[in-house]
C-alpha cells in the first residue's frame, strides 16, 4: 500500500535550513503574541466602556477574528489590502494576520477572566480614591492576566501552528515555507514534512511546559 | 490424508497469492480498468477547467490518450504542484501527467518517462517598472509558483543577485499573476504558454511579457513510482508513439499553437 523507501540522510542534511526556519516561525509567533496581548487588552477596555463606536470596533474585530478561518485573515492581510494599494511583505502580512487572530481570541479569554473578578473590587479601589483607569490597571488587570495565563499559552501554541499558513502569501523563510521549498527541490516529501512535524511538536511542547513552570513560580500564593 | 490435502490447498493458495503480489503497476491498472492521473488544473493551457468546471487542457488530453492506449478509463485527480508526489506515494494516483520537470534531484525519488513536452521560460513584468530583460529584474521583488522548475531557478538567481532582490513563491499561478497585477511583485518568470494565456485572459491588467529567461529548456516527463519498470517502459513507448503518430503535434496545435518544440537533445541518446 505505502511502498516508499525513506531516505532520512537526504532530508536530515537539510536540517540546519529547517532550524533557521524554526527561528523565524518562533519570531513571528512571539511578536504576534506580544502585539496580540496589547490589542486584546485594548479591545477588552473598549468593550468595558459605554462608548458606542469603541464597542462596535471591538465587537467587529472579535467577531471576524473568531468566526473566520485564520487562512482567510492572513490572505486578506496580503491580497485583500493590496487591492486598496497597500502592500505588505509576506512576513508583515503573516504577522498582521496572526496578530489579528490572537487579539480576537485573547480578548474573549480576557472577558471570561474579567467575569471571574467581582465588580466590588474595582469599586472598592475607587472608594479608596483611585480613578477607574487606576483601579483597572492596579487591581483588575493583574488578576485578569493571571486567570487567563494558561489560555494564553494555548493561543501561543496556536500562533506557532498558524505560521504554517504563511506559504499562501508567499512566505518561504518560516519552518513550513522552508520545508515546502526543500520538498520542491528534492521531492522527499514524507521525510521533510515528518521532520518539520517533529520540530513543530518540540517547539509547542517546550512552550507549554515552560509556561506551566512559569505559572507555578509566578502565581503561587 | 486429510492433513495432506489441507497442506496442499494452503500451499496452492499461497502460490496464487504469491503471483498476485508480483503483479506490477501495469497489471494493476489494466485489471482495475482505471488509470488515475495527477494533473495540475491551475496551469493553463496544460491543465485548467472549462465553464462547466470540467478539467481540460493538454495534460488532460494526454491522460485520456494514455488511458485509451491501455484500454482503461481515465480519472483526472487534481493535484496542486506541491502535492504531486504525496499523491503518487500514497497511491491516490498511478501516474503524473502534471508538467513535471525531470531534474536529477527529483529523479532520485520518482521515475520519469522520456520528455513529453518542453517549456520555454519568459519574464512577465508589471507595466511601469523598468524591467525589460531578465537581468533587469535584479533589485526587484519577483515571484513564481512554489515548487516549479522556474521557481527553483529564479530563487537561485535572486540569492546570487542580492542587494534588494527578493523572491516570493506563491501557491498558485493565479496568486502570482494577482500579486503582479496588484504591484506586490514587479515581475515573474513562468512558462511562455502560461504567460501568454494569462496576459490574453484580461483577468490581470497592466502586465506584459517582456523577455525570455535564460534558463535551460524545461523538459517535462510523465512520472510514476521509481521501481515500476514495466510501467515506466510503457510510458516511454507511449510518449514515443504520441510523437510518431503526429498526436503530439495535433495536441500542441490544439492547446498552444505555433512552432512545436523538439523533445530531443541534439547529440544525446534518450
Amino acid at each position: 500500500m505505502f511502498d516508499y523507501t525513506f531516505q532520512w540522510k537526504q532530508a536530515l542534511a537539510r536540517l540546519p535550513k529547517m532550524l533557521d526556519g524554526a527561528v523565524i516561525t518562533m519570531e513571528v509567533a512571539i511578536i504576534s503574541m506580544l502585539l496580540g496581548i496589547l490589542f486584546a487588552i485594548l479591545l477588552t477596555m473598549f468593550r468595558q466602556t459605554k462608548s458606542r463606536p469603541l464597542n462596535a470596533i471591538a465587537t467587529t474585530w472579535i467577531e471576524i477574528a473568531r468566526n473566520t478561518p485564520a487562512l482567510f485573515q492572513i490572505y486578506m492581510a496580503h491580497f485583500g489590502v493590496a487591492s486598496f494599494g497597500i502592500h505588505f511583505s509576506p512576513f508583515t502580512s503573516l504577522l498582521i494576520g496572526i496578530t489579528f487572530n490572537n487579539a480576537g481570541y485573547l480578548a474573549e479569554n480576557f472577558r471570561g477572566a474579567l467575569k471571574a473578578i467581582p465588580d466590588t473590587q474595582a469599586r472598592a479601589g475607587q472608594s479608596l480614591g483611585m480613578s477607574p483607569v487606576q483601579s483597572f490597571r492596579y487591581i483588575v488587570l493583574p488578576q485578569m492576566l493571571r486567570i487567563s495565563f494558561l489560555p494564553m499559552t494555548n493561543q501561543m501554541v496556536w500562533a506557532i501552528l498558524m505560521t504554517s499558513l504563511g506559504v499562501t502569501v508567499g512566505m518561504n523563510s518560516d519552518l513550513y515555507g522552508v520545508t515546502q521549498d526543500l520538498n520542491a527541490l528534492t521531492f522527499r516529501t514524507f521525510e521533510l514534512f515528518a521532520i518539520a512535524g517533529v520540530i513543530f511538536y518540540i517547539i509547542t511542547k517546550v512552550i507549554t511546559l515552560s509556561a506551566r513552570l512559569i505559572a507555578a513560580r509566578l502565581f503561587r500564593y | 490424508m486429510k492433513k495432506y490435502t489441507l497442506t496442499a490447498l494452503l500451499l496452492a493458495a499461497a502460490g496464487f497469492a504469491g503471483t498476485a503480489a508480483q503483479a506490477d503497476k501495469l497489471d494493476d491498472i489494466i485489471s482495475s480498468g482505471k488509470l488515475r492521473c495527477a494533473v495540475v488544473l491551475d496551469f493553463p493551457p496544460m491543465g485548467m477547467r472549462d465553464e462547466n468546471n470540467e478539467p481540460i487542457g493538454f495534460d488532460v488530453d494526454y491522460c485520456n490518450d494514455l488511458a485509451a492506449a491501455l484500454g482503461v478509463e481515465a480519472e483526472i485527480v487534481e493535484t496542486p504542484f506541491p502535492e504531486r508526489i504525496p499523491a503518487l506515494m500514497s497511491n491516490r494516483v498511478d501516474v503524473g501527467v502534471a508538467s513535471t520537470s525531470d531534474t536529477l534531484e527529483r529523479a532520485k525519488t520518482v521515475g520519469f518517462s522520456i520528455p513529453y513536452f518542453a517549456f520555454e521560460m519568459v519574464v512577465t513584468a508589471a507595466e511601469g517598472t523598468d524591467i525589460t530583460s531578465f537581468e533587469s529584474m535584479k533589485g526587484h521583488t519577483v515571484g513564481a509558483v512554489a515548487g516549479t522548475y522556474e521557481a527553483i531557478a529564479l530563487e537561485e538567481y535572486v540569492n546570487e543577485w542580492g542587494d534588494g532582490s527578493e523572491f516570493r513563491p506563491y501557491q498558485t499561478q493565479a496568486d502570482v499573476f494577482l500579486a503582479l497585477a496588484q504591484g506586490q511583485l514587479d515581475a515573474t518568470v513562468s512558462t511562455s504558454t502560461v504567460a501568454q494565456a494569462n496576459v490574453k485572459s484580461g483577468n490581470f491588467g497592466g502586465i506584459e511579457v517582456v523577455a525570455s529567461a535564460p534558463f535551460d529548456i524545461d523538459y517535462v516527463g510523465l512520472f510514476a513510482k521509481r521501481d515500476e519498470y514495466g510501467f515506466l517502459n510503457y510510458l516511454d513507448l507511449f510518449v514515443n508513439q504520441q510523437i510518431r503518430t503526429g498526436r503530439y503535434d495535433e495536441l500542441y496545435e490544439k492547446w498552444v499553437g505555433g512552432d512545436v518544440p523538439s523533445l530531443t537533445v541534439p547529440g544525446a541518446y534518450r
